[in-house]
């Protein structure tokens, strides 16, 4: 059973996709006939970050909560009835909230801007290098012309391009752009970490500073690299490419355990979407002391056996059955009433109950606070 | 270390809804321009009670546990903060979860968001915006010394009873010292309205 | 003038209010402020400290000051979010010049110009219709110095008997109560008396919304075992919990206090040594309290007899208490017998002049203390003198170096100012921190007046309501943008300090007032060089009278945090507590502790009259006005901050579900008020908390939202304090939503 060995089956997962990759990586450089011996190193940072990451990913998935998404996302995408729509709306959120970034725009425009440099940066790099250290892509003199080139993927020959065109110069200097829209990204992210007094009151060093730090290093070491052979002739060029590996293998080896994880994570989003929409439009939970609707029933219940599995005893004794069906104003209300309770007959007051009529919903004193309420789920939480 | 001397303490029955805490809270660097803390009437057609909730901040805080993300996390002084950027799907387990109502969804930035006692003041030692300026008492920020000498009818209680589940937490409520509870029953409260007087009990019959 | 210049709507399209919210700077999380500024709340006479963050000479924030003594940091809302009134789009910052062919109905002009058009006009009409012919309408939100210098400019400058101010319509009735019964107006202690008292009596003050932070001392009271009173037509924040409540009728408050006493007598509840020594007068009191049983007491209050007797058997066997009032017992016609009544209760029981005893009026008004004491009321000269008195009109005149026979006589009251342009015999008027058509009673009237003017002139940093029927209206400063003292509610003197510049051509108000000074050629006492020079005088001004502030220096409040008057020399520390048993003052000269020749206080008789418009057939119902916490008197600020104006957008009528029922009111629905001056349609908040025979409406909107349309000019013989809390009013649901509703934004 899954519960009972969540270590093992996290090893397993994680031997797998390992192993996976390294076959990927011997047929696709046809039996490492395309594969440069230098990069050696690169490719098994890169095999120990595999497994790391799944390894990981495999340990999160089966906590109760995030099982419980898993398993939730996919049922509710792939209800028949809703899957042409889930379809249509994981182009559109994928577009808007993994390529532009959206919901990020939403966060703080200059945390965006940031982000996304730094993310457009590093898939541009990573779009490149991989398959080039894999041996799964790379270039060839086309046999009987010294001025082109051919691309060749997985082996095969792709398309043939002149060696001196725009196109050429654009493709052999990718990784540059890259390192630049990065080192752009990452000293906008630096500069509003280091100003901005909120950031800098919960930020620590090895979650927040160290990825930007191996990022800024990365991308330096590696446009120095371009700049030694260019310029200066490959003057310390070895040196600059050991920095380079340096700082790309920790990067890897870092990656499972800091915050890049949450490149892995953040898909889960898109499940999360799903289940709202199915949420949204069927049976609502409607709370046991004011009677308003406040979430979908279906969440409330996963909710109850998810917090079981948990170990939480929110059971209510009576018509109530669990505290999760008491919408968050009403919970609200309940606590400070529960202390006006402790005071009474100290002073004047006296409670107003009644065991027939269903006490009303707390109202939120100020329909629009500041920028009003967070959205359409902040309204249902708030009772205005 | 001034997080280890000073606490959270609040008082419900003090308030008076006049929101300087909310107007505040907007003030804090964490979430400018967005108020945290909730603030409610209870039920305005009978009273003007009022119900100013904060992060209680829980030693085990249930937001964190139900996060399919792993984006709630605990300081090592105890404060639950919000939601960690990265990390946070915007699933609103924690809102619905969370036994005092507390987090707020922030559905276009897909990010849960809550009250994080100010942390980029109480991490220097400085006192929280609702707390610091807060006309009634009702939120406190102080030494446990310099609340018992203020409040000789009160005594702080950190423990509250939801059904079979007790929740113990790091901001304290104040109940009459000669209660004396061990813990707050909020379901106690399933049937209460609100709390006030009654216009007509000191009204004089024509 | 005529009429408005542009139509309303035009007007308030190009001068708002329009609401502001944080941006920018104000939004950013990162912005390091170049410096703080320690200074006070803008707003009510609690003078909270607080610190301006200021970035590029604009306040872009706040930061609680810890440990300022009175409020350590805590602020209401509007206190938090007062720095949105700076950088706003509203702002005037060139002086304008009526101009009906403007779309907003002025158009800018040169400061000079302005000056010179305003020293034109004065100089027009008093040599036309002589120097009375000019009134002076000034404020109490002005520091103490702009108030001191105000009535100078209308005594010495234009010479003119008619200044008065708009603490007529907030703290009179008590001053005036205070002089019969103390023979002094100030709170008689700081609020720290309130903390270790057995009873804290609250008649008519909202504390909760009008006085926020007063909540902190009661309920710290409360911890240390007071019992609280409360006594309001409305179960208030500050009364839900409080120990007894009271509901009383709107104006009954002299036959309460009567019928307590009455029965502190009966009880003999009394401080019979405190009486016979300190006090005259108690025989006639008592004698006239011996018909105010509690079953005549209950039937006029409508206070039920078990609250009657409750709350004075607690005020009775108290051994130390705090009396407090407000408006709530202050805005009416009997506004001084109510106020003599609550003060009998206090020297029946002997509880004044000793720690932990106290009696106080809240102050509403930034400068409500400070600015009732120097001169700009229409009897009065600096240091609480009188101008009807000789030998005090001879220590002005020797200060100003004036001769005393070109001093004017007293003027009269703010709404009489009024009366008196309609009879003609005031033709040009000159307004500072006052906007009279939200503030006044009947103000339609007001509205009226203002345009039967020949001449009008308003000095404000917004186009605030009245403004609007100016014919020059000149671009004053914001508290921030000028240092000066205030005196807040407690009698603690404090410094508000500059923390920016005015911007634009914008003016601090004690330049404005000496620039038109020299334009009119009379520049002879009007060339201070700053705040200080003018605080300097009124210390000498104020030498010898009852509010001494000889001994206080800016440097002096900044290193006590404030000094309470009187403070006589410059060892003197101050006075927090007035009364205090061997106190010496200059009236009584060490023959006792309060300020008459024998040192002792007086008891006034105060009978019970009805409110001057009682309910009947036809308006059966009463009319209440007050603030709610979010607003500051006409909103001419608050009604420009986006943040405050989201907490309480619009005014809504409060009444109770049984009167609710009995017209088919639902909660929301538009209901028209109606009364013989006026009529007005706001929404309905159908709730417990009021007296099912009372509606409540604040007061702080302006035009089809005022309230202050209604309301009755009928005002106190003495005090001439008008009677805003209570009016015969009747209720009827409206057929539809009222015009405006969908023409203007909630604040406008």
């Amino acid at each position: 059973m899954v519960k009972r060995h969540p270590v093992r089956k996290a090893v397993l997962w994680g031997c797998m996709t390992t192993i996976s990759l390294a076959i990927m990586i011997a047929v696709g450089s046809r039996d490492l006939a395309h594969f440069d011996a230098a990069l050696v190193a690169y490719t098994f940072a890169t095999l120990f970050a595999t497994f790391g990451i799944t390894y990981r990913y495999t340990m999160w998935l089966q906590r109760p909560p995030t099982a419980m998404y898993w398993k939730r996302g996919w049922q509710m995408f792939f209800k028949p009835q809703r899957l042409l729509t889930n379809i249509r709306n994981l182009f559109t959120r994928t577009s808007s909230d993994f390529a532009a970034n959206r919901f990020i725009w939403k966060r703080g425009k200059l945390r965006w801007l940031a982000h996304w440099f730094i993310m457009w940066g590093c898939i541009v790099a990573v779009a490149i290098t991989f398959p080039l250290v894999f041996g799964w892509l790379h270039f060839a003199s086309v046999p009987g012309s010294l001025d082109s080139y051919r691309a060749y993927l997985f082996g095969f020959a792709l398309f043939d391009f002149p060696v001196d065109s725009i196109f050429a110069f654009l493709m052999f200097h990718g990784l540059v752009w890259s390192s630049f829209a990065v080192i752009f990204g990452v000293m906008l992210a630096m500069w509003r970490r280091m100003r901005d007094h909120g950031a800098a009151s919960v930020q620590q060093f090895v979650e927040d500073i160290l990825p930007l730090i191996l990022l800024f290093a990365i991308s330096v070491t590696g446009v120095m690299l371009t700049a030694s052979y260019t310029w200066m002739r490959g003057y310390a060029f070895d040196f600059i490419a050991i920095l380079h590996a340096i700082t790309v293998i920790f990067t890897l080896l870092y990656m499972p355990f800091g915050k890049f994880f949450h490149i892995f994570q953040r898909p889960a989003q898109l499940g999360a979407t799903f289940y709202k929409d199915a949420g949204a439009t069927s049976e609502q939970a409607h709370c046991r002391r004011c009677g308003e609707a406040y979430s979908s029933r279906m969440h409330v219940e996963d909710l109850i056996s998810v917090q079981k599995q948990l170990g939480f005893r929110y059971e209510v004794a009576g018509e109530v059955e669990h505290y999760q069906w008491i919408c968050p104003p009403c919970r609200r209300a309940m606590f400070v009433l529960a202390q006006t309770k402790q005071w009474q007959g100290n002073f004047g007051d006296q409670m107003f109950s009644s065991m027939h009529e269903q006490p009303a919903a707390p109202r939120f004193g100020n329909p629009v606070i500041s920028e009003g309420p967070l959205g359409h789920e902040d309204q249902a939480n708030l009772h205005f | 270390m001034p997080e280890a001397q000073y606490e959270f303490f609040i008082d419900p029955s003090r308030c008076i809804g006049c929101q300087s805490c909310v107007q505040a809270c907007s003030e804090c660097d964490t979430h400018k321009g967005q108020a945290m803390i909730h603030l409610e009437f209870v039920n305005r057609h009978y009273s003007t009670q009022t119900a100013p909730v904060v992060c209680m901040h829980c030693d085990s805080p249930t937001c964190a546990e139900v996060c399919p993300a792993d984006a709630i996390k605990k300081t090592p002084d105890g404060v639950v903060q919000t939601a960690r950027k990265p990390r946070c799907i915007a699933c609103n387990n924690c809102v619905l979860a969370c036994p005092f109502g507390v987090p707020k969804m922030n559905s276009g930035a897909e990010l849960m968001m809550k009250c994080d006692m100010c942390y980029d003041r109480t991490s220097i030692g400085k006192a929280p915006m609702c707390a610091s300026v807060c006309p009634s008492g009702a939120l406190y920020y102080g030494t446990r010394e310099q609340i018992e000498a203020q409040r000789p009818r009160s005594m702080p209680v950190n423990q509250f009873q939801f059904g079979q589940q007790t929740i113990s937490t790091k901001v304290h409520m104040m109940v009459p010292r000669t209660a004396q509870p061990e813990h707050i029953d909020v379901l106690s409260a399933m049937h209460d309205h609100t709390s006030g007087h009654d216009i007509f009990l000191m009204m004089h019959d024509e | 003038m005529a009429q408005l210049p542009r139509s309303e709507l035009e007007m308030i399209a190009a001068y708002g209010p329009h609401v502001a919210h944080a941006q920018g700077q104000r939004l950013e999380a990162g912005v390091e402020p170049d410096r703080l500024v320690k200074t006070h709340c803008c707003f009510c006479g609690q003078q909270c400290g607080i610190q301006l963050k200021v970035k590029d000479n604009t306040v872009i924030g706040f930061e609680p000051w810890y440990d300022f003594p009175f409020n350590q940091g805590m602020l209401c809302p509007k206190g938090v979010k007062r720095y949105l009134q700076g950088a706003h789009p509203d702002r005037l910052l060139t002086a304008l010049e009526r101009d009906p062919a403007s779309s907003g109905g002025f158009r800018p002009i040169g400061y000079d110009a302005a000056i010179q058009r305003v020293a034109a006009e004065i100089g027009r009409i008093q040599a036309q219709y002589g120097n009375s012919a000019f009134g002076i309408l000034s404020g109490a939100s002005l520091t103490t110095e702009k108030t001191y210098l105000m009535g100078k400019f209308a005594r010495m400058c234009l010479k003119t008997p008619y200044i008065d101010y708009n603490g007529r319509l907030c703290m009179v009735s008590a001053g005036a109560a205070n002089k019969k019964s103390f023979g002094i107006d100030r709170a008689a202690n700081a609020w720290d008396d309130m903390l270790h008292t057995d009873v804290v009596w609250i008649s008519g003050a909202n504390v909760a919304e009008c006085a926020p932070i007063t909540t902190s001392y009661v309920w710290r009271a409360r911890e240390n075992g007071a019992k609280i009173i409360v006594v309001d037509p409305r179960i208030t924040p500050i009364a839900r919990t409080c120990d007894l409540y009271l509901p009383i009728k709107p104006g009954r408050d002299i036959a309460l206090f009567n019928g307590i006493l009455h029965l502190m007598i009966k009880h003999d509840w009394l401080d019979h040594e405190f009486i016979n020594n300190h006090t005259v007068g108690f025989e006639a009191v008592a004698e006239h309290v011996a018909d105010w049983t509690p079953k005549r007491t209950a039937e006029v209050t409508g206070i039920a007899e078990k609250g009657i007797q409750q709350a004075a058997e607690w005020w009775g066997t108290a051994k130390t208490s705090f009396m407090t009032h407000a408006r709530g017992i202050e805005h009416h016609t009997h506004g001084v017998q109510n106020v003599l009544g609550a003060i009998s209760l206090v020297l029946a029981s002997g509880r004044i002049g000793r720690p932990n005893c106290g009696y106080a009026t809240i102050t509403g008004q930034a400068n409500g203390q400070g600015g009732r004491e120097h001169g700009q009321k229409c009897d009065q000269l600096p240091g609480w003198r009188d101008l009807a008195n000789p030998e005090h009109r001879q220590h002005i005149a020797n200060i100003w170096d004036m001769p005393v026979e070109e001093m004017p006589q007293p003027g009269v009251d703010a709404y009489e100012i009024f009366r008196k342009i309609e009879t003609g015999e005031i033709k040009g008027l000159l307004s500072l921190c006052f906007n009279p058509k939200v503030s006044l009673p009947d103000s339609d009237y007001v509205s009226a007046m203002l345009d039967k003017l020949e001449f009008y002139t308003s000095i404000d940093f917004f186009l605030n309501d009245s403004a609007r029927h100016a014919d020059i209206v000149l671009p004053g400063s914001l508290q921030e943008e000028d240092e000066g003292t205030v005196t807040q509610a407690e009698g603690r003197v404090i410094k508000i300090n500059q923390a920016i510049e005015c911007p634009g051509e914008a003016r601090q108000d004690w330049r404005i007032i000496q620039d038109i000074a020299q334009a009119l050629g009379r520049s002879k006492g009007f060339t201070f060089d700053g705040p200080r020079a003018i605080f300097e005088e009124l210390r000498r001004a104020s030498k010898g009278g009852v509010a001494d502030y000889s001994g206080i220096s800016y440097e002096k409040i900044e290193a006590q945090n404030g000094v309470f008057w009187p403070c006589p020399s410059d060892d003197h520390p101050g006075t927090p507590r007035l009364f205090e048993p061997h106190s010496w003052n200059p009236v009584a000269k060490g023959a006792g502790p309060f300020y008459f020749s024998d040192g002792k206080a007086r008891f006034n008789v105060a009978p019970y009259t009805p409110p001057a418009e009682d309910v009947d057939a036809e308006y059966p119902l009463m009319l209440t006005t007050g603030r709610v916490i979010s607003h500051f008197l006409s909103g001419t600020q608050t009604r420009r901050i986006g943040p405050l104006v989201d907490q309480y957008p619009e005014p809504r009528i409060e009444l109770h579900p049984q009167l609710a029922m009995r017209l088919n009111i639902q909660d929301g629905d538009w209901v028209t008020a109606q009364t013989r001056r006026g009529e007005i349609t706001l929404r309905a908040q159908v709730v417990r908390t009021i007296r099912p025979d009372t509606i409540f409406v604040p007061y702080h909107w302006a035009g089809q939202k005022s309230i202050n349309r209604l309301t009755i000019a009928a005002q106190d013989p003495i005090s001439k304090i008008p009677e805003y809390k209570v009016c015969a009013v009747r209720l009827v649901k409206a057929t539809q939503a009222p015009a405006y509703a969908s023409q203007l934004e909630p604040q406008q």
